[in-house]
């Protein structure tokens, strides 16, 4: 005698959609978290005549207490060059892009050599200031 | 006459919209934390310098900077928006690009606020930077 076997229907839980979409959000938040600056204290300069900024590789900051940072993580002016120069590889000119962010109070002893390891990485500098009101 | 009928039934939100609610809820507060000044302007890059550059560059115009609100060109001090005149005609006189280099000298304790100013001037009156500094290493642009 042969039995008919029923058909079992296995469908995914759509019930669970949400929380799975929350979980991945918060996954690629940290993941980009981590190469973001947006956390660190620095006051722009202010400039008249400002453009938006590139598309950019490399972002360095110097917050209000001196501190350097590239794409978020602490480095030293010493090493800057190189790891600039690693981040920006082999792109071609126009696609060198580099961002600087001062803060305001910073004096040159501390801003200076920054620009210069830039230079010397073969980047395009990109100051990052605030738009001066015309008086 | 007609009595009312009081509705005493349980009504509960639907739980299944919760992980959607949470879902765009993250994403307002991403796009409003996300909001960082990304205006500023372009700056031609500094690049070592020979000596034999160095010696020509003695024929440039030479700025000087400190904290105060005091610029000196080749020398001549000049206050706040005098010096943005002075650079203007002196920078506007020259024709040849390589003579529209303009040497720049920030004592350390100088402000990237007020730098920036003063390169802002020299870019305005079409100069390019050369950025000196104090260590006798000197880098310039383009």
């Amino acid at each position: 005698m042969k039995i008919s076997r029923k058909p079992s229907r296995a469908e995914v839980p759509s019930m669970a959609m949400g929380d799975i979409a929350f979980n991945l959000l918060i996954f690629f938040v940290i993941l980009a978290k981590a190469q973001d600056d947006s956390h660190l204290q620095w006051k722009p300069a202010t400039a008249p005549k400002t453009e938006q900024a590139a598309h950019s590789r490399v972002s360095i900051v110097i917050d209000k207490d001196g501190k350097l940072y590239m794409n978020g993580q602490e480095i030293g002016v010493g090493q800057l060059a190189a790891a600039v120069s690693d981040q920006l590889g082999e792109a071609p000119a126009g696609e060198r892009v580099v961002l600087l962010k001062v803060d305001r109070e910073i004096q040159a002893q501390r801003f200076e050599p920054v620009i210069e390891a830039v230079g010397e990485a073969g980047g395009d500098l990109f100051r990052i200031l605030e738009e001066k009101p015309v008086p | 006459m007609r009595l009312r009928r009081e509705n005493k039934l349980l009504v509960e939100p639907p739980s299944s919209a919760t992980g959607d609610i949470a879902f765009n809820l993250i994403v307002f507060f991403l796009v409003c934390a996300s909001v960082q000044p990304d205006n500023g302007r372009q700056q031609n890059l500094p690049k070592s310098e020979s000596k034999d550059e160095k010696q020509q560059q003695s024929e440039n115009i030479e700025v000087a900077i400190n904290r105060t609100n005091v610029v000196n060109i080749n020398g001549t001090p000049y206050e706040g928006t005098a010096a943005a005149a002075r650079l203007q005609a002196m920078i506007s006189a020259k024709t040849r690009p390589e003579d529209k280099i303009v040497v720049l000298k920030a004592a350390k304790e100088t402000s990237y606020e007020w730098w920036t100013t003063v390169v802002v001037w020299i870019e305005e009156a079409g100069g390019t930077i050369t950025i000196q500094r104090e260590e006798e290493r000197t880098i310039m642009a383009d």
